[in-house]
């Protein structure tokens, strides 16, 4: 059975880049991995999202069957609970970003963004465990929004059956950014780390 | 359009625009920006979905049984001829260059320089020439503004357009000339919600002009251009009965076209109007049958009254008697109006139901 | 990107099927790779791009892919390896070449990669360009893994010279995005030198000599094909069902098999090498059961295939019972996934593996919580204030006109974020083809404007000949190019009039609106952020006659953004604003939508949203109470 990760959000807040750090890391660890993206007008506003799939023995497919994903990390609460019916289960952890980017009809003022205390909920009482993060104000205050993705990478490693470590990514960091942007983002996993390790629901 | 719009809109969409009796008065233009006045013909630029709405109970058209109303002024002779009014007189501007630049005796021309330099009024709203496109509403600030907009437009331009947009700016005065649909459109906006009340304050002289009929814009073009007329209209004229001739100034000179070729481009809102001289205005003004270079004026509300004795005081007008033949033709032009008007009105109630 | 041009193989690295073909190519020689930009193509040639940096060999934006195709194949006949690659659509315009092409047959190998779009999620339709291999009698390869899109790359390069045949590869978007381990091989040398032989031409004539050369070519393939290791084989020998796949939609049968427990009694044959079919494996297959199940991505190609197949060897396989596309098992539409495959086995074994009591927990919530994601155009998007004024224009004119649309950015003039201005969206440039009839329809008594949109990349693709057409038959077109310079929707790939090629060479970018007047048509440019003025320029174009056009140019926002950034700091007056009440109605969001306004509908007012908004400040004219201010940044 392998680990089963997706990472969901809207265009622009580097989904695909911490994907690929992830599969990167896994790779150095001797993993097979398989990443499957889904983006289609995701700079124009669309959704983006990431199925990793970890294994010590094969290489599976790009998409993981339905309502078996191990750990969901939602880089946006709107566009985590609408994968909560398709991938979820009792057993999920979820990452969540508590941060909305509301959608061109909901600014347009046409529909409403649905109340994020009920999004927390239907994720929380969906059975599995939920740690509901203020992420993009810890990275706002870092200095740069983009540096969420690092942040929910750090968090997820934080939980236990995850099987990859936070050293892994620092180590693949150094192929990725520039020797200038190093420090920060390791300060945006191990912030990550700390939000989870020192989480009260 | 659908109703999930706004029904303002849509009711005027389908009830006015769509039913071909827009008169281009002008009143829903510039009060919000989901219509507009473009070359002639007013628009619909985008769907409204406000759950109150102004552009319908401004509307001239929208509701042509609305007899609440209340009309101004004291009742003189009997009101369904040509309506309560206090005076009347014809009249001509003393300054001749008024008098050269204006259609007939510059009366409107000379009195709108007369308040603003007295600072009577901070801006006239009136009709101006256009440039390659439609005549439209000019907001008028100076002597000069205001003679550039002298001279009958004869075809519908939104002229209330330039008013809404005046409305915005600071809050000065306005003194605003118009058709009798126009002036209609200014007394519903007393009564309009929200906001009718300040608006109405804002006006402090209405001037009305007599109005048989107004052209299309667009219908008129085509037709001059069929008639071989392509460059810019200097002026328009349409000389007493018993001449049907409708004449047309270009830089080349007078040209006349029988009057019948013009009719067909006249508005079809136009037929059902009950109202030649204006009734909701403060002052009217029109014609001298048989005396060229002269105005009727119509003296109609007090403060009408109020402004047009300092104006007289300060000397700028020659005056004289109406004659009573005048009078009389006026009257039986205006009440076969409101007899054509209310058939029409009644063809259209019949044909709709 | 160095490990793309690591000259020896053997080290594992982490690969997206567009870069694996791209290291497939150069693993097998190509030294000219030609294509379009299209989703989800387009990571292949950026990949080679980057690599011909280090590495000896020629990578090319062409104008369109039948420029591309041809280009490359140039290299071929010349002996030398060639590569093409595109999205399904492109495959269509490069058909006319192609079928001649495979008469003609090829020297150097070469290899035309399609990338298939399922679903159609960045694409006008969903088409299957499978069927192309049998139009063209060509060899056919799916790869299902990155690792098998490397591997077919190489091998078919080596085919495609062996018998002097272009092949094509097909992958999808779930492939060609997808990133897995990839084993590297070695780098050949690429010392290639091109030489025409004139004493063998490439023609297509005597036309049924080549045909018949052409399936005799085909029956090479289909040999070799036989005893590929791109067609494996998982399961017991006498299965209780046969599963036929191919392509990325194989990945989710064996998955789905072990976890509904029946990989002891189900038969799993993945056919990487599907067209032409190898007949000996499959009447092998064929024989080990009576029903048999079909699963892959978009056309039932190989079903039919296979079917037909099955139909000749009748005699000596029996009657089956086959499911799949045509019995209605798997859906006709859309992409393949473990759910589908989930579901279609669960029915046919009668097994109870969905989550129901999960679901049933679940689905509550979800009932009307979840709004769908609108599309639009970028803060500072010309396209727009293109489209605003268009509006204008069309409104003002008032005799029902609209757009004729075409293929880029600007296609989401379909919805709100372009007004609803565009009322047909077809393939490159036939947004001008169109306009070139209905400009032809006036003697009929048509009387509505129309107003077509044409993307500058657009333009260049396919636009040209249209627009000549028109200007030849005397019809009334108003074309608006709408110049932003950039291939913008694909991710900002070089077009003739950026100035630049793939390879980063500087060029002389090809002058649009010279290119226009040269054609003797009345020729306007105007500025789309100018709402105002540019009505007003299209009111007046649409009242004259003949071939017209307009050329609105801006820079693309996002590229605006990235070099010099934008003038203004924008804000909305609170005071000023009034929201939802008669006079506005949330004008600014609701009908001009730019995502760097925001509508709150606690305040009932609108306001700026600082990191979306750029600062082009083209909002300002809109506000009816001019309540939107600029300040020009300092």
């Amino acid at each position: 059975m392998p680990h089963n990760l997706i990472i969901t959000g809207v265009g622009g807040q580097g989904n695909v880049l911490a994907s690929q750090i992830v599969g990167m890391a896994a790779v150095d660890r001797e993993f097979r991995v398989t990443i499957g993206e889904t983006f289609g007008l995701s700079q124009r506003g669309g959704p983006v999202m990431s199925h990793i799939r970890l294994s010590k023995e094969k290489n599976y497919g790009p998409l993981i069957p339905p309502n078996m994903a191990h750990f969901i990390i939602g880089l946006e609460p709107l566009e985590t609970i609408r994968i909560l019916l398709e991938y979820g289960n009792e057993e999920t952890i979820f990452i969540v970003n508590s941060r909305p980017i509301y959608p061109l009809n909901v600014i347009a003022g046409d529909v409403e963004y649905p109340d994020l205390e009920k999004v927390r909920s239907a994720i929380s009482e969906s059975g599995g465990t939920l740690y509901w993060l203020d992420a993009t104000q810890r990275a706002v205050e870092m200095g740069d929004p983009i540096l969420l993705n690092m942040i929910m990478l750090g968090a997820l490693c934080g939980l236990s059956p995850f099987p990859l470590e936070i050293q892994d990514f620092k180590n693949v960091l150094k192929k990725v950014f520039a020797t200038t942007k190093l420090e920060i983002n390791y300060r945006a996993l191990d912030m990550g780390l700390k939000l989870i390790t020192e989480y009260e629901n | 359009m659908k109703a999930s719009h706004g029904i303002g809109q849509c009711e005027l969409v389908n009830k006015v625009i769509r039913q071909g009796i827009c008169v281009k008065c002008g009143a829903c233009v510039n009060l919000c920006p989901y219509f507009d006045y473009f070359d002639g013909r007013i628009v619909v630029t985008d769907e409204c979905h406000a759950d109150t709405w102004r552009c319908l109970q401004l509307c001239p058209r929208a509701d042509y049984e609305d007899t609440s109303l209340n009309k101004e002024g004291a009742a003189h002779g009997d009101g369904s001829e040509i309506g309560p009014f206090k005076e009347i007189f014809i009249a001509r501007a003393k300054d001749e260059e008024i008098r050269g630049r204006a259609q007939y005796g510059g009366f409107v021309s000379s009195f709108l320089i007369y308040t603003l330099e007295e600072r009577l009024i901070g801006a006239a709203i009136l009709t101006g020439k256009g440039n390659e496109i439609s005549p439209s509403g000019v907001i008028a600030k100076d002597r000069e503004d205001i003679l550039k907009c002298a001279g009958s437009r004869y075809t519908g331009a939104a002229g209330l357009a330039a008013f809404n947009r005046a409305i915005k700016e600071d809050g000065e005065k306005l003194a605003v000339v118009g058709l009798p649909c126009q002036m209609e459109a200014l007394a519903r906006m007393r009564r309009m919600n929200p906001d009718g009340e300040e608006r109405d304050r804002r006006v402090s002289l209405k001037i009305g002009l007599f109005c048989t009929w107004a052209l299309d814009y667009r219908k008129l073009q085509n037709y001059l251009k069929t008639a071989g007329i392509d460059g810019s209209i200097l002026k328009y004229d349409i000389p007493p009965p018993p001449a049907q001739i409708f004449h047309v100034q270009t830089e080349q000179g007078w040209q006349a076209f029988p009057l019948d070729d013009v009719r067909p481009s006249i508005q079809e809102g136009c037929s059902l109007c009950q109202d030649m001289t204006a009734e909701w205005a403060d002052i009217s003004v029109g014609t001298v049958e048989g005396i060229e270079g002269w105005n009727t004026v119509v003296v109609r509300s007090e403060r009408g009254s109020q402004l047009l004795s300092g104006f007289i005081e300060a000397g700028h007008l020659e005056m004289r008697e109406l004659p009573e033949e005048n009078l009389a033709h006026l009257k039986e032009a205006s009440r076969n109006k409101r007899k054509r008007g209310n058939s029409a009105k009644k063809e259209r109630r019949r044909k709709s139901s | 990107m160095t490990r793309m041009t690591q000259r020896k193989g053997g080290s594992v690295v982490l690969l997206q099927g567009n870069e694996a073909i791209a290291r497939g190519a150069l693993e097998g020689g190509a030294i000219f790779c030609a294509a379009y930009p299209g989703n989800p193509s387009s990571e292949i040639i950026e990949t080679l791009a980057e690599a011909s940096k280090d590495l000896p060999i020629y990578v090319e934006w062409s104008v369109n892919e039948k420029v591309a195709l041809e280009a490359a194949t140039a290299a071929s006949f010349t002996g030398c390896r060639a590569l093409v690659s595109m999205k399904q659509n492109g495959v269509n315009v490069t058909s006319d070449f192609l079928t001649n092409l495979t008469l003609s047959g090829t020297k150097g190998g070469i290899i035309l990669i399609s990338c298939d779009d399922p679903s159609g999620i960045s694409s006008t339709n969903e088409e299957d360009s499978r069927l192309f291999s049998r139009l063209a009698d060509i060899p056919l390869l799916e790869p299902a893994t990155p690792q098998e899109a490397l591997d077919m790359t190489k091998w078919a390069l080596e085919l495609s010279e062996k018998i002097k045949q272009i092949v094509m590869l097909r992958s999808v978007s779930r492939l060609s995005h997808t990133r897995s381990n990839v084993v590297l091989g070695n780098l050949p040398d690429f010392k290639q030198r091109p030489h025409f032989d004139v004493s063998s031409p490439f023609h297509t004539f005597p036309i049924i000599e080549k045909h018949i050369q052409r399936h005799q070519k085909l029956e090479q393939a289909r040999e070799m094909f036989e005893e590929s290791p791109f067609n494996p084989y998982r399961g017991p020998s006498k299965p209780e069902l046969l599963i036929i796949s191919s392509g990325c939609a194989w990945t989710y049968i064996g998955e789905a098999l072990d976890l509904l427990g029946l990989s002891h009694r189900v038969g799993l044959l993945k056919l990487g090498t599907t067209w032409p079919l190898p007949k000996r494996l499959l009447k092998k297959h064929l024989q080990m059961c009576d029903r048999i199940l079909f699963l892959e991505d978009v056309d039932p190609f190989l079903e039919d295939n296979v079917k037909s197949l099955a139909a000749d060897m009748g005699k000596e396989i029996g009657l089956k019972e086959f499911m799949g596309k045509a019995s209605g098992h798997v859906p006709d539409y859309g992409e393949q996934s473990p759910g589908v495959v989930m579901g279609v086995l669960g029915k046919l074994f009668d097994l109870d593996w969905e989550r129901k009591r999960y679901r049933d927990k679940v689905t509550p919530w979800e009932e009307g919580l979840i709004p769908p994601r609108e599309f639009g155009f970028c803060a500072g998007c010309p396209h727009r204030g293109s489209y605003y004024a268009i509006k204008t224009a069309l409104a003002w004119d008032g005799k029902e006109g609209f757009v004729s649309g075409d293929i880029g950015c600007y296609s989401m003039g379909l919805f709100p974020t372009g007004f609803n201005q565009v009322k047909s969206v077809h393939a490159m440039g036939s947004g001008v083809g169109l306009a070139s009839g209905y400009g032809k329809l006036e003697q009929f008594g048509f009387d509505q404007p129309v107003v077509t949109v044409c993307g500058d990349s657009t333009f260049f693709h396919a636009g040209i000949p249209a627009l000549i057409n028109a200007k030849f038959n005397a019809s009334d077109i108003l074309l608006l190019i709408l110049d932003n310079s950039a291939t913008a929707m694909t991710g900002f790939q070089p077009h003739p009039g950026t100035g630049n090629t793939a390879m980063g060479t500087p060029t002389e970018p090809v002058d649009v609106e010279a290119l226009c007047r040269s054609l003797q048509v009345h020729v306007e440019v105007g500025d789309p952020y100018d709402m105002r003025d540019t009505a007003r320029t299209l009111y007046r174009l649409m009242k004259m006659d003949g071939p017209r056009v307009l050329i609105l140019r801006r820079k693309c926002a996002l590229v605006q953004k990235r070099e010099e950034g934008f003038p203004y700091l924008m804000e909305v007056d609170q005071d000023k604003c009034l929201g939802e009440s008669c006079g506005c109605g949330r004008y600014c969001t609701r009908i001009f939508r730019c995502p760097g306004l925001i509508w709150d509908k606690e305040k009932g007012k609108a306001s700026i949203d600082e990191v979306i908004c750029v600062g082009c400040g083209i909002c300002a004219e809109i506000c009816p109470e001019k309540a939107i201010r600029m300040e020009a940044r300092i």
